[in-house]
């Protein structure tokens, strides 16, 4: 486990999506209107910021597409590779340890 | 509000993202567009205001052209270390595919009757004619090597997505290496070395080779970008 998380943040948009294409295999809309509808639009991805993003997921072996027609329209579909699921496992195990080390920080100031 | 996908595809152009990437992600966000177009008339909104909605949703298209580059950078290896990929590379793979290339003629004068046997090729070397084409064949191996190293180069500045001046200092590494580097076929002998100052030098012009991809890559690229920026008619 990595000792220093300096880049942290810059792993959330990473997290996000990794975590939501765990669950289903999703295209680039859904993807930014999950991310706005679950975080209550605390988190906002850029719409077309999002393309840039996965296409490098997938030039990192942790996402793959397909293209594929639903109800009459084509879209590429993405979805978790295992290299991609086994990211997630670790980018999760870091955030809890980040998370949970800013909460006890939180806690001390409060009391 | 001015449409998005129009300046995003040429703001790509402009930044030499490779036509394949360039190509799904204009289609990628033309898609999603569409689907933020749907959602604004779904609210009930005009077709010109969803559409001019759906654009300003997206962003700016320079943003995301550049974000694809710097995704498109981050995504190989020569992408990432393209300080040692285009200014180190060169000087290695340089002799190799030279290298191989002298083979590849060994190989063709086997193909041609001479087989592995020394007899036969020294027999070769001593006939004015045949030496004469196997000198051109030389010359026409070793220029090709210096061409393909370049564009090799060249092609992997194009998909690294790194900046044009990278390119420009392969292409200047290659032409140095071709003018130190120098081979020389006489009969019965092959001599190979590098030098900076000999008149065991290759023809100058074996290092003008490089400069000329590299002049042709970058007039092929104004040229496309030019294209780009013609008004579409109609």
């Amino acid at each position: 486990m990595k000792k220093t998380n300096p880049s942290f943040l810059n792993g959330v948009p990473e997290l996000l999506v990794l975590r939501l294409l765990a669950r289903q295999e999703m295209y680039g809309y859904q993807i930014v209107e999950e991310i706005r509808t679950r975080t209550k639009e605390a988190l906002v991805f850029g719409e077309g910021c999002i393309y840039p993003y996965l296409h490098y997921l997938e030039a990192e072996k942790l996402v793959s597409s397909r293209r594929q027609a639903v109800e009459g329209r084509n879209r590429n579909y993405y979805r978790l590779t295992r290299r991609g699921q086994r990211r997630l496992e670790m980018l999760t195990a870091e955030w809890d340890r980040v998370t949970s080390g800013v909460a006890l920080l939180m806690e001390g100031q409060h009391a | 509000m001015p449409d998005f996908i129009e300046p995003l595809r040429r703001r790509l152009v402009e930044l030499g993202c490779p036509s394949k990437q360039m190509r799904r992600l204009v289609r990628e966000v033309t898609e999603h567009r569409d689907d933020l177009k749907q959602a604004g008339l779904a609210e009930g909104l005009s077709d010109a205001d969803a559409g001019t909605r759906a654009n300003a949703q997206l962003g700016d298209p320079q943003v995301v052209a550049e974000q694809m580059m710097v995704a498109l950078r981050r995504s190989s290896w020569w992408g990432r270390h393209y300080v040692i990929t285009f200014s180190l590379l060169p000087v290695l793979v340089f002799p190799v595919l030279w290298l191989l290339f002298l083979f590849l003629e060994l190989l063709l004068a086997v193909t041609l009757g001479y087989s592995w046997n020394w007899d036969k090729m020294h027999a070769a070397a001593n006939n004015p004619v045949t030496f004469h084409h196997m000198l051109i064949a030389f010359y026409i191996m070793d220029y090709l090597a210096v061409a393909l190293a370049t564009l090799l180069f060249c092609w992997l500045a194009r998909r690294a997505a790194v900046k044009l001046k990278w390119m420009a200092i392969s292409c200047i590494v290659c032409a140095l290496v071709a003018v130190i580097v120098w081979a020389r076929l006489e009969p019965h002998s092959f001599f190979v070395g590098f030098s900076a100052n000999s008149h065991l030098h290759m023809p100058w012009y074996r290092g003008a080779i490089p400069l000329l991809v590299a002049l042709a890559m970058y007039v092929l690229q104004r040229r496309t970008i030019h294209l780009f920026r013609e008004p579409v008619a109609g």
